[in-house]
């Protein structure tokens, strides 16, 4: 023990690894606050909605009221849906600030308002967000190699380390309880912020656990890494250099590179093209005999079989019946540009195997559901909430029941998951 | 300083040079950073190609579509709507800015105004948070560390070896030394930045490209690589010992290049908060409804409408009107939610400039971000670019949707709009030869004169910063002739 404490006065005296030791701490603790500062922020905006929603609504009610229009009140009536952040995205924010966390969808064709987006500046974020995840993943290796770097090779230049080695005993025990000694103040200087957090925010136990082993494992991967460079004998300015070449390639150069392999290789230009095939069979519509698609519909909705014929004049059963063939029409593209993005994040996943970086990221963004798949399991959610939302509202439209203003108040709610 | 002529800071530049040519690492990274460079300027210039492709083909598809729509009602057409897409200039190869981060196509519609959909960073993994590789980051982030790598040693390591100290006694001038030091490294520094501006004028350098901008790009690259020059010679001389400076100046990178960069847009973002689409939709909708219901024939607005209308044609009953007055109130309608759409976006612009502002005074502690501004103004690829599509497809989408109620106006007669018979849907379409009328879209790009406007207060910035650490360059000169004696 005594031999410790004598390791760690030798720390602390020692200006730069105490400077870089309250430096990892200052920055854990500002990303940890930065990050729940963005999530209260998320979290307020949701709550704001729904007065404002309600209000909407209501207006809407009241004209629709007088003649009791279901194809009025569906065509005029926009829904809310939300995506409140998980406990843990204080931490690894992902691409939340991106992709919308709100929409407002109708029971109109959804492909053209699935893939809305929000209000953003681009120019925030191109950078990147400033959050945990960031911290451990860009700038904790560099402290790593500020505190590593010259463990062996300072012992080297200054001339001790032929007596080090022949201490009696065993010598590793030294070296040991020097690394350990920094990792476990590093980790420290990390992780209690970041437990803290996790405290305010309620993450589960489990969640937490694997969070604490990964960012050990990330920490130990760049301490080992650095005391294998330390031991080629060279030179502390050679280790740090190419300590930090390393660095550089593994978090900046390999992931860009990749970024553009992968999207390369697996384009999506599906996305564009099923809005624009809906919008030709949604349009269509207009210029065919009504009953083709009255034909079309029932025969993939037979429920509603029984719905009187179409009178002469407009009916609003029909204009919805081809918003939703125009969306079942473009079902193939639909699959094929999801199937696409999925195969675009499972490659980016494949290749966090053999780059730590992008694999740090990537768990923490999976268990904070903040990538994108998060992203795409919303939208899985809004499709189950519109089509509820179709079928409460035909329950009227194909009956021919009035719609009147108590019916607003039962319409379908979107819930969380 | 002396003129750069004078021998013996030719001598102290060709000895370093020597010196730095014989270091292998250094040779290693140098080949390295070119060849990324290379690679770089390739994957982005045929990223660009396959996107200005791209985004022409469905250009020309929605046009193609829309020009072979049926005889239909001029109000269906209001509603089939139209798609434009962004193009992208050519000095988007060497820097995109913020293109993968806007959606880049766009329906079009009446009393709508929808979001920009598809673009990248909604479309790929996280990986598109590392940055993109482009000319523009490489100069940017990679070749400041090559910089620190190559020079950081290069008056250190004289001070540890003692030589510094001999050269003074032999009466070379500290700040001739450092001269020498500087020499070298801005040629290294040159050489760093040479393959980007070759393949920069090869990509940039087609029909259509600006020469200023251009220029101003050069020179604003060319300035920072000068600037992290200085720095790394100051370091290097502030610094006793090589190992120190070598820590100092990655510390330092690390701050200016990839810490505050990051840390300046959650500031921005925070102090100028954005109202989300669905409370700007709901905002609308209710300055709408406060303005009149269309829905209602008694509400006042639109009966003083319908009354101006009447004395100005002189008739007592829309009927008797020589035009369609449902044509003439979608063009009364659209007008009032063109005019708030304006108001809002314009609102929501501000914002996100006054927050690009903010980001923009970190310039003052980062000249990465200065840089950042500066080549992405230039190239016509920031904020300023991506509202000018926004700006230019709505004003499109309105002339598109007001034609098409003059059509309605003009070509369909009001007792058929109202007519509810069967054949009433036959009579009230319009030839399909009047939407190869409707102009395709084009879009203006930035006049030169814009670009370099909007570029010159990151170049200040920048030049700024290099005139101060250059003159930092004279007082340590002269501390560092005062040591050695």
């Amino acid at each position: 023990m005594s031999l410790l404490s004598h390791e760690l006065r030798l720390l602390l005296r020692s200006r730069m690894a105490m400077g870089a030791l309250a430096l990892v701490a200052f920055l854990s603790v500002a990303s940890i606050i930065a990050g729940m500062v963005e999530v209260a922020h998320q979290r307020a905006v949701i709550a704001r909605i729904a007065p404002q929603q309600a209000e909407d609504i209501g207006a809407i009610a009241k004209w629709v009221d007088h003649d009791k229009d279901a194809g009025s009140a569906a065509y005029y009536s926009f829904h809310p849906t939300w995506d409140a952040p998980s406990p843990l995205a204080f931490a690894a924010l992902g691409m939340r600030d991106v992709s919308p966390y709100i929409l407002r969808v109708r029971a109109l064709g959804l492909e053209a308002q699935l893939y809305d987006g929000e209000a953003f500046n681009p120019e925030l974020a191109l950078p990147g967000r400033f959050d945990f995840t960031f911290v451990l993943v860009y700038l904790v290796p560099l402290f790593v190699i500020a505190l590593f770097h010259d463990l062996v090779s300072s012992e080297r230049e200054a001339g001790r380390l032929r007596m080090l080695k022949s201490l009696p005993g065993r010598g590793g025990h030294l070296w040991l309880r020097r690394v350990g000694l920094r990792f476990v103040l590093v980790y420290g200087a990390l992780v209690l912020p970041l437990l803290g957090g996790a405290l305010l925010s309620g993450v589960a136990p489990l969640t937490m656990l694997a969070i604490l082993l990964l960012v050990a494992a990330y920490l130990a991967f760049w301490i080992a890494f650095t005391l294998l460079v330390d031991r080629m004998a060279w030179s502390s300015v050679a280790n740090a250099a190419a300590l930090a070449g390393v660095w550089l390639v593994l978090t900046l150069v390999l992931p860009t590179i990749a970024h553009v392999a992968i999207n390369q290789a697996i384009p999506v230009g599906q996305g564009v093209e099923l809005t624009l095939a809906q919008r030709e069979a949604v349009n269509r519509a207009w210029d065919i005999p009504r009953e083709d698609t009255m034909h079309r519909f029932y025969a993939s909705h037979p429920e509603w079989r029984g719905s009187p014929p179409l009178p002469k004049g407009f009916h609003y059963k029909w204009y919805f019946a081809f918003h939703q063939v125009g969306d079942e029409s473009v079902a193939p593209q639909v699959a094929a540009y999801r199937a696409g993005l999925e195969a675009r994040d499972a490659a980016a996943g494949a290749l966090g195997w053999v780059l730590p970086s992008v694999g740090v990221q990537a768990i923490l963004a999976r268990l904070a559901e903040t990538d994108l798949k998060a992203q795409l399991v919303y939208q899985d959610r809004v499709r189950a909430y519109h089509a509820r939302l179709r079928q409460y509202y035909y329950g009227y439209l194909f009956t021919d029941r009035p719609f009147g203003k108590q019916d607003f108040d039962r319409a379908p709610r979107f819930a969380e998951s | 300083m002396n003129p750069v002529g004078s021998s013996p800071i030719r001598l102290v530049a060709a000895d370093e040079l020597r010196l730095m040519l014989r270091n292998r690492v250094g040779m290693v990274a140098f080949s390295l950073l070119v060849l990324l460079t290379l690679v770089a300027a390739f994957i982005a210039w045929s990223h660009q190609r396959d996107i200005a492709e791209m985004r022409a083909r469905f250009q020309n598809e929605a046009t193609q579509a829309f020009d072979a729509q049926p005889d239909r009602h001029p109000h269906r057409v209001v509603h089939y709507g139209h798609f434009v897409y962004r193009p992208l200039g050519p000095l988007a190869a060497f820097d995109p800015g913020v293109d993968a981060f806007t959606g880049n196509s766009m329906f079009l519609e009446g009393h709508r105004q929808n979001t920009a959909n598809f673009g990248d960073i909604r479309q790929s993994s996280l990986l598109v948070r590392f940055g993109q590789l482009t000319p523009a980051f490489v100069l940017q982030v990679i070749a400041p560390l090559l910089l620190i790598f190559l020079g950081h040693g290069v008056v250190a390591r004289e001070r540890e070896r003692g030589t510094l100290r001999q050269l003074l006694v032999q009466g070379v001038s500290a700040r001739q030394v450092l001269a020498g030091k500087l020499l070298a490294l801005g040629l290294v520094a040159m050489l760093i930045g040479l393959p980007a501006m070759i393949g920069f004028a090869l990509i940039a350098g087609k029909p259509g490209a600006l020469a200023a901008p251009m220029a101003i790009i050069a020179g604003g690259y060319a300035a920072y690589l000068a600037l992290w020059s200085v720095i790394v010679i100051l370091v290097s001389a502030l610094a006793g010992r090589s190992r120190d400076a070598l820590l100092g100046l990655i510390a330092l990178w690390a701050v200016v290049v990839i810490l505050l960069p990051r840390v300046a847009p959650d500031i921005a973002g925070h102090a100028y908060p954005l109202p989300t689409k669905l409370e700007t939709d709901i905002a609308i909708q209710r300055d709408l409804r406060a303005l009149g219901d269309s829905h209602n024939p008694d509400d006042p607005f639109f009966a003083a409408f319908k009354q101006k209308i009447l004395r100005q044609y002189g008739v007592s009953r829309v009927e008797d009107l020589p035009v369609n007055y449902k044509g003439l109130l979608g063009m009364e309608g659209e007008k009032l939610t063109a005019g708030l759409f304006e108001r809002y976006a314009t609102d929501s612009f501000g914002k996100q400039v006054a927050q690009s502002s903010l980001m923009d005074g970190f310039g003052i502690a980062s000249p990465a971000v200065a840089l950042r501004r500066l080549s992405m103004a230039a190239a016509g690829t920031d904020l300023n670019g991506h509202r000018r599509f926004l700006a230019q497809a709505e004003a499109y989408r309105y002339d598109i949707v007001q034609r098409l109620n003059r059509l309605q106006a003009e070509n369909v007669r009001y007792a058929d709009d109202t007519a509810q018979d069967e054949g009433a849907d036959d009579r009230n379409r319009v030839s399909s030869q009047n939407w190869g009328m409707i102009p395709a879209f084009t879009f203006n790009p930035a006049s030169a004169r814009d670009l370099v406007r909007a570029s010159l207060p990151g170049l200040w910035l920048i030049l700024a910063w290099l005139a101060v650490v250059t003159l930092a360059l004279f007082p340590l000169a002269s501390r560092l002739q005062r040591h050695a004696k």
